[in-house]
């Protein structure tokens, strides 16, 4: 395997098969860093072209695409505090203090530095251990994967922030409206009141610009003065400067990646829940917890080198087994199998240069990251802020409604954003936390599902959930998640009493 | 006087304008719906069969296909539904999923509303089962359901495609019980056998094809071996004899104009013997089966009553 891995080198680094990543990737940050456009759409609006085009440069455009929109989601942010993917969000949490603090220009270059590792251990992760990846894969049935998701929605806890009660009604509303739609088992309709726009459920892309994006616009748009983000100040020193400092988080860098690498290859959860669990992993683990959410750097890499930990690794069940890991790598699968690449383990000997230097391609298109992004984001993006407000507040409206319209090519899409921004504007003005709903979309489906799977699977009988050691060690997980910190705070409390 | 002539002269020139551009179709581009997305199995199907069709439409033939993706493709086949019958809206349809939605859910079209082009791919169901369930061949399986009913788990697509209609037909000819386990598609089902959290799957010899030595593939349910997997065994050989599948083709809405309706199918026939079609559709794992006109229609007929009977008896929600 390793010499076929070999033999695939020399064609990626053909000119026009080198070429697709280079412009795959400028167009992924730039397609990531417009709010409403991310890299899903933008792989799905390419795959129809590159019926004529070369397997390798097709591949190499949307490898490029997926690691660049990747990052090009922390530009906006950082910035606006609009993420401008829906696996930026964690990235907002301290890349816009860090904004307002006039680090803007570190807190990009710590999102490219660790969006580059991230995706570098990811796609040595794929080219490597690919097969026995694909293993673990297998040992998660419904039941394992339900626990999954539980362990995910409780180490979230902190997310419902200062107001638990608050908190817990926006994780509420997220898990109703992963309920819209056709039903995960019988397909009868739940809530869509006889709207075939509904039947597939509400996309997690539409929720977000509609909730993250809109009020800030308003917020723009209503104090045209106001001036929080001083680009002047943005902090824009070289990169090779301010590199030393960032080494201090390679622990974070570590554990982040290895977090990354293994949501990815779990079906169905995705970049958001890997940034989530790593920027906990991470705050948890911290000397200073109570710093993060003001603007720590350490938890703008958590989140980023998460994020794109996940691309290539969500391949490895995409290519062996022919389930994608997250929604982008269901898109690339179909661009594969434009190419009559069909996925599983013959794949591998049937076509070994086409899907080795595919691998290639997402290293490369990950070490680039650093190069095109660090220039190009503290450049030329992080300009955009020096535009007069009305115009910056219109030129991100336009782009949403783009965004949202193209997803499906239907303006039903459009004006269901628009009611979920006037949620999300009311939300933020009553104080309730926007993150819960998020990730109660995401996983509040991805639970449902698999629960009532595995309860088929197990005839009724709720046994069927804890039966196998997978599942046992996942409750362990969980239960440690939601116990620790109580028992952590009685021993504080203690040692102050005593002080 | 010089008015009814004025009018008389517009009228008769649109109708020669009319005639001239119908001996000379298709004038401009004809749009395929697909109801899915790019890249998915029917939209490649489309786009693989699109450059064909051009071929025999005749030099400057041009398809352009479209995709309307949501509501398991009953949104894009809505679409057609309603489209003009002027022969530059054609649409993919697939079998039995198309029928059964006219069944379970309140649809806009049914199945007069449509012009039958012609059928291109059957992808016929298997039976496979997990390597560790130890059920290896089809009498093992059968003698095993009928001893504990409804204790084997069977993994599958949503309930009310060709996968449930597999079962059922299982299930009627071997007097069995099977618990269905609906999965959001294929390739999770797929998984779940390969990590032994199901027993049995239904699944489609597409699907199959590339991980023999994953699973137990104990037979097609085709009259004869599939020259998309001719290594693999018919159900028939073994006794059992169940043929059903899944159906991609083309259709246009109802009432279109006669000869554009010939000119149409007459170019879906000569898909049946081109190698470099079939080839093109194997290589994108499509295996290839040519049923047009009537035939296409009364293929469509048989298994609407499928459907309908199965609902009828068990609706499934």
């Amino acid at each position: 395997m390793y010499t076929e891995l070999l033999h695939a080198l020399p064609n990626v680094l053909g000119f026009s098969n080198f070429a697709a990543v280079v412009i795959g990737v400028i167009a992924g940050i730039v397609v990531g860093a417009m709010p409403g456009l991310s890299a899903t759409m933008a792989i799905s609006v390419l795959v129809p072209f590159t019926f004529g085009l070369d397997p390798l440069v097709a591949l190499g455009l949307m490898a490029g695409i997926y690691n660049g929109a990747m990052y090009g989601g922390a530009i906006p942010s950082v910035l606006l505090r609009i993420p401008g993917t829906p696996a930026a969000v964690a990235t907002t949490f301290d890349g816009y203090p860090m904004a307002q603090r006039g680090e803007g220009g570190y807190a990009l270059q710590v999102a490219v530095v660790s969006s580059s590792i991230g995706g570098i251990a990811s796609a040595f992760a794929l080219m490597l251990l690919a097969p026995p990846l694909s293993k673990v894969t297998l040992l998660f049935g419904p039941s394992e994967v339900f626990w999954v998701a539980v362990f995910g929605l409780c180490s979230i806890i902190f997310l419902l922030g200062g107001n638990p009660v608050k908190g817990l009604l926006s994780a509420c509303f997220g898990v109703f409206v992963s309920v819209v739609g056709a039903d995960p088992i019988y397909g009868s309709d739940r809530y869509t009141f006889g709207f075939l726009e509904l039947l597939d459920g509400i996309s997690i892309v539409i929720l977000l610009v509609g909730l993250y994006a809109l009020p800030p616009v308003i917020d723009l748009l209503e104090v045209p003065l106001k001036t929080d983000t001083d680009t002047n100040r943005l902090g824009t020193e070289p990169i090779w400067r301010t590199l030393p400092r960032m080494m201090r988080f390679w622990k974070t860098w570590l554990r982040s990646a290895a977090i990354g690498i293994w949501i990815g290859i779990l079906p169905g959860a995705g970049g958001s829940m890997a940034a989530f669990m790593s920027y906990n992993e991470a705050r948890r683990s911290s000397k200073n917890p109570d710093d993060w959410g003001k603007g720590e750097p350490e938890g703008v890499a958590a989140s980023e080198t998460a994020n794109n930990a996940d691309t290539a690794s969500a391949l490895i069940p995409a290519l062996t087994l022919g389930i994608p890991g997250t929604a982008v790598a269901a898109v690339m699968l179909g661009g594969l199998l434009v190419h009559g690449l069909q996925p599983g383990p013959m794949l591998f000997r049937n076509n070994p240069d086409v899907v080795f230097g595919f691998m290639w391609q997402f290293l490369f298109g990950a070490i680039l990251l650093v190069l095109l992004g660090g220039s190009l984001a503290t450049n030329s993006f992080a300009r955009l802020l020096n535009l007069p407000r009305p115009l910056l507040g219109a030129v991100i409206i336009v782009l949403m409604l783009i965004g949202v319209y193209s997803i499906n090519g239907r303006m039903f899409d459009v004006y269901l954003m628009l009611g979920f921004g006037a949620i999300g504007y009311l939300m933020d003005k009553l104080k309730f936390p926007l993150p819960p709903v998020v990730l109660g979309l995401i996983l509040g489906g991805f639970a449902e599902e698999n629960l009532r799977l595995a309860l088929r699977i197990g005839r009724g009988d709720w046994s069927v959930l804890f039966a196998n050691t997978v599942s046992q060690v996942l409750v362990l997980l969980t239960l440690a998640v939601i116990v620790g910190p109580i028992i952590k705070r009685r021993f504080f409390k203690k040692d102050e009493a005593r002080g | 006087m010089s008015k009814l002539f004025n009018k008389a002269a517009l009228v008769g020139a649109i109708i020669m304008a009319a005639g001239a551009a119908h001996a000379e179709y298709p004038e401009k581009p004809i749009s395929v719906i697909v109801g899915y997305s790019a890249g998915g199995g029917t939209d490649v199907m489309a786009r693989t069969t699109a450059p064909f069709i051009e071929k025999y439409l005749g030099e400057g033939t041009s398809i352009v296909v479209k995709n309307m993706p949501g509501a398991s493709g009953q949104i894009g086949i809505t679409e057609v539904a309603n489209s003009d019958p002027d022969g530059y809206t054609l649409g993919t349809f697939n079998l039995p999923g198309m029928m059964a939605r006219t069944l379970d859910r309140e649809a806009d079209y049914d199945r007069d509303s449509f012009t039958y082009l012609g059928n291109v791919v059957n992808d016929p169901n298997v039976i496979v089962t997990a390597k560790n369930s130890g059920l290896d061949t089809v009498d093992k399986l059968i003698a095993a359901a009928q001893e504990n009913p409804a204790a084997i788990t069977v993994g599958m697509s949503s309930l009310g495609g060709d996968d449930h209609f597999m079962l059922i037909k299982l299930q009627n000819a071997t007097d069995t019980e099977f618990t269905i386990v609906p999965f959001p598609g294929s390739a999770p089902a797929r998984t779940a056998l390969m990590g032994g959290h199901v027993a049995m799957g239904i699944l489609n010899i597409s699907e199959v094809a590339n991980f023999q030595d994953e699973l137990n593939v104990l037979g097609v349910a085709l009259e004869e071996r599939s020259e998309f997997a001719p290594e693999l065994p018919t159900l028939a050989e073994q006794g059992l004899n169940i043929v059903n599948g899944s159906m991609r083709g083309i259709v246009a809405p109802k009432g279109l104009p006669e000869d554009i309706e010939a000119q149409l199918t007459a170019a879906f026939d000569q898909l049946a013997d081109d190698q470099e079609f079939i080839d093109a559709m194997k290589a994108t794992a499509n295996p290839v089966q040519v049923v047009t006109g009537d035939d296409f229609k009364a293929l469509t007929d048989e298994l609407y009553d499928l459907a309908a009977e199965v609902w009828e008896t068990s609706p499934w929600n």
